[in-house]
């Protein structure tokens, strides 16, 4: 029989603890859907609604002349609210946990995974409107797209960098998670979600250029709506940010997450 | 054999902070408002705690409101880190600083089982196999499909008691805890405890009563604003149950 050792180390130390993560993933889904008969399907009426008022107010109120519109909407709606969903959600995960983490020790990084990974979970299901809708929006299937979950995956890492970073910091600074919501509103608007970023004049294209989340999108359109493969600098941006984004979040927990029981 | 656990020369100290900025705007204002600002004070804790838990030994840390003894129990099991020294421990420590850690009111008592006992580290495979013992325990055959919402305290309790000392853990780390339910149910967990210290289990036992010190360990030390005044042997010391309380008035 398996049994917990405190002996192990490194990665085996967060491996033994998975069905912890699995059964706070479990929990979450449980207690957001009690009671709701139709359960899963109401994760799908937020994007659906969200779709369908961007395609209202891009359609009829601002024109785009983006062919198969809807589409190149829809992915990038999509994703964006993977991002907006996670980051929010991070600000409070550790906080939250308070009455765990200083009553029992098991490693702190598995807190803001767990909600990533719930979030993660929520939204697998509003993708498959995507992966539904996708022959009639006028989307192409061809050999790239087998890079999608890489490009996915590099995404996801992204986000849990900055998820990461975000939790320890609302442990030291508890209205970080108001900024954090202005931020986002914000962010959409810098992404280019609703429009064409060769449409923007040289100044909003700069502003717009600096937003990491304007590399990821590239790539999820030239994927997904041009069906062409992404460029390489917008992969090479997209790993840079990445990459640190990882690099200062694990950071940040190594460094705060042996304190950060005192802080809460 | 190493000992169980091993604490050398531990330290902590305490951060009390005083009118806590705890955001950004607090922190902004207090730039321009004395009031506002944050004022720091050093508490110390511990101070220079050594001690040898042997395997199979049972251990009561005794000591009044403050004294430091449930930092030590923290620190000891990991949630906490010392200022300075360390602690080295072998075996798996099961804390039982509360019980029911991680208990959600909205989840059945079964979920629960599965949710607290993997905090501690089980896998869920692991715990299947415990989970009718568990619910046998706690007498809670019938309601353990019900939310823990619907539970008194007492039964939410019994279920946390119950969870934890069937995870077979090599050091048991107690907080006042072992006042579970009502008398039957004290005695049979009393009996469990022993069971499973004649099993081999290490214990440490955080109590201000003798009495308890007295029933469940070996040895007890006693703390008194964080250093260690006295170590003895529970049954050399004191005999009977009048000298050990004799010396707690002092």
């Amino acid at each position: 029989m398996q049994t917990p050792t405190a002996t192990a180390t490194g990665f085996a130390r967060y491996w033994q603890y998975r069905d912890l993560v699995r059964n706070l993933v479990a929990k979450d889904l449980k207690v957001r859907y009690q009671g709701a008969a139709l359960g899963f399907l109401w994760s799908l009426g937020n994007p659906l609604a969200l779709i369908l008022l961007y395609d209202f107010v891009f359609t009829h109120v601002f024109r785009s002349d983006l062919p198969n519109y809807i589409l190149y909407l829809v992915i990038g709606v999509l994703h964006y609210n993977l991002f907006s969903q996670a980051i929010s959600q991070s600000c409070e995960s550790l906080t939250g946990a308070a009455g765990l983490l200083q009553k029992i020790y098991f490693p702190r990084i598995l807190v803001p995974t767990a909600n990533l990974i719930f979030t993660l979970a929520l939204w697998v299901v509003a993708i498959l409107i995507l992966i539904v809708l996708y022959p009639f929006l006028g989307g192409v299937y061809h050999w790239g797209l087998l890079l999608y979950p890489l490009a996915l995956a590099l995404y996801i890492a992204f986000i849990w960098g900055l998820v990461l970073t975000l939790s320890v910091l609302n442990v030291e600074f508890r209205d970080l998670k108001h900024l954090v919501e202005i931020a986002v509103m914000f962010l959409f608007w810098l992404t280019p979600i609703g429009y064409d970023l060769n449409t923007l004049g040289t100044n909003s294209r700069m502003i717009v250029d600096f937003n990491p989340l304007t590399e990821f999108m590239q790539i999820f359109h030239s994927l997904l709506y041009q069906g062409t493969l992404p460029s390489l600098s917008s992969v090479a941006i997209a790993s840079a940010w990445t990459a640190a984004a990882l690099l200062l979040g694990t950071f940040l927990f190594r460094r705060k997450a042996r304190g950060l029981v005192e802080e809460l | 054999m190493p000992p169980a656990v091993l604490v050398e020369h531990v330290r902590k100290e305490f951060i009390l902070r005083h009118n806590r900025a705890m955001g950004l705007k607090t922190r902004f204002l207090a730039l321009f408002h004395k009031s506002k600002r944050e004022r720091r004070e050093h508490f110390l804790a511990l101070d220079d705690v050594n001690l040898r838990v042997e395997r199979g030994e049972a251990l009561g840390l005794l000591g009044h409101n403050g004294s430091g003894k449930s930092t030590l129990l923290q620190i000891i099991a990991g949630i906490l880190e010392p200022t300075r020294g360390r602690v080295t421990t072998h075996g798996r420590i099961a804390p039982l600083i509360q019980l029911g850690v991680g208990f959600h009111p909205e989840l059945s008592g079964y979920e629960n089982i599965f949710l607290n006992a993997s905090l501690y580290g089980f896998r869920n495979r692991d715990t299947q196999k415990r989970v009718k013992g568990i619910i046998e325990f706690s007498e809670l055959q019938h309601f353990i499909d019900t939310p823990l919402k619907n539970y008194s305290s007492g039964m939410q309790m019994r279920l946390g008691f119950s969870v934890a000392v069937h995870l077979q853990p090599d050091i048991l780390l107690a907080d006042e805890i072992l006042a579970v339910g009502d008398q039957p149910f004290q005695e049979k967990c009393h009996e469990r405890i022993a069971e499973l210290r004649a099993q081999g289990m290490t214990l440490i036992l955080v109590s201000h009563s003798t009495q308890q010190v007295q029933r469940f360990c070996d040895k007890f030390v006693r703390l008194e604003y964080g250093r260690l005044v006295e170590t003895g042997d529970v049954k050399k010391n004191s005999p009977d149950a009048t000298e050990l309380s004799i010396n707690e008035e002092g």
